[in-house]
């Protein structure tokens, strides 16, 4: 959104975005996951996960979710990650009983339910949709933008089981682009936690609360499923590259440049027109919204 | 007037991802940055904006990676340079 503000501007014409982190092998993220601040600290309560499994309880205990909901997001995106060369976790594959024997890390979550930590940079370039019919490769717009950043602490925070900020970031980009969740072949949403998978999805109402658990049952976001999501297996199996793994994911599916896993025939999925692509920070703080269309 | 499909994204940037030791996040930036310019078929020069995503606090031992400084190892002087919030 920053990025098309200073294009729409008029301040530049090709702008670049990057990520880097040598977030594993540097020690870079062990900071951000086990930082100990503030008081909670010395009752256990710190870093991310804690942050994102207070949310995950929370929700368990107002609708039905649970772990029975979430192994069917790590084992579906594990599913695609299986057909990715670039992911990490590319010859690992997780059956449900390895979700269920997967050591706890903050109950409710398991080491399953936590995306990885990787080192690696994405990175990509943003113009006008008139400059890119020059270019090389075929033109993927963003057909709509939305962002709200419900920013309270965990703490004081009462949108942490939803709605969260992707309810109405998701109405703003829908909004703008004139479309319903009809019309999206695929999503590619911020996956740092299997249950923020379930609550983006449901805060742009794919399902009501409590009804994720049917909703992903039986495939539906792996191959050939009738809602694929995370199809370069997301935070949780290809790499973390912060919100750029699910965007950058969504750009190369619509260009028709992901390999064995190009959703389309060969996965037993359409060929993609118009992707969903979300990214969310802090403890559920922030979320920004893009739908990305092939033209 | 509305800003729908007036945009587009025209490359993407990979690099070596997993356990990739000897690597500074700078590093990072660099390659990824590079592989999207030859990607999008453009050249360094063509690029006058440079936004870095939000971030994590750097390794222990590296300096933190500001917009400035990817594109100063770029060899770039951008219009527009920021720190992406979110």
């Amino acid at each position: 959104m920053h990025a098309v503000g200073a294009l729409e501007a008029g301040i530049c014409k090709y702008i670049l975005i990057s990520y880097g982190h040598s977030a594993r092998s540097g020690g870079g993220m062990s900071q951000v996951l086990s930082r100990m601040a503030g008081d909670d600290a010395v009752f256990g309560h710190f870093g991310a996960a804690a942050g994102y499994a207070l949310a995950a309880r929370r929700a368990m205990h107002e609708y039905n979710t649970g772990p029975d909901t979430w192994k069917h997001i790590a084992v579906g995106q594990r599913k695609w990650a299986n057909l990715n060369p670039r992911a990490v976790m590319y010859d690992r594959p997780m059956t449900e009983s390895d979700y269920e024997r997967s050591p706890w890390i903050v109950e409710p979550f398991r080491l399953a339910d936590n995306c990885l930590v990787t080192d690696g940079g994405r990175a990509f370039i943003l113009t006008t949709a008139e400059r890119a019919r020059d270019l090389p490769h075929p033109v993927v717009t963003i057909m709509g933008l939305g962002m709200h950043n419900p920013a309270a602490d965990p703490v004081a925070a009462r949108h942490l089981t939803g709605p969260t900020g992707a309810r109405r970031a998701g109405e703003q980009a829908f909004h703008m682009a004139g479309i319903t969740l009809e019309d999206v072949d695929a999503c590619e949403i911020y996956d740092c936690f299997t249950y923020t998978v379930e609550i983006t999805l449901q805060d742009y109402g794919f399902f009501g609360p409590g009804e994720g658990e049917e909703w992903f049952r039986g495939g539906t976001i792996e191959p050939g499923g009738r809602t694929p999501v995370n199809t370069s297996g997301g935070l949780l199996s290809e790499a973390y590259q912060m919100g750029l793994t699910p965007l950058t994911e969504g750009v190369m599916q619509l260009m028709g440049r992901c390999g064995d896993h190009q959703l389309g025939p060969a996965t037993g999925n359409i060929k993609p027109e118009i992707i969903l692509c979300s990214d969310n920070g802090g403890i559920l703080q922030t979320h920004a919204c893009c739908i990305l269309r092939r033209n | 007037m509305t800003l729908k499909d007036k945009y587009a994204i025209v490359g993407i940037g990979y690099t070596p991802q997993g356990t990739v030791s000897d690597r500074t996040t700078l590093d990072f930036h660099l390659e990824a940055c590079a592989d999207a310019i030859a990607d999008a078929g453009l050249k360094r020069e063509d690029i006058d904006g440079l936004v870095c995503y939000r971030h994590f606090p750097p390794a222990p031992g590296e300096g933190d990676v500001t917009p400035y400084l990817v594109a100063q190892h770029l060899g770039l002087e951008p219009a527009y340079l920021a720190q992406d919030a979110n």
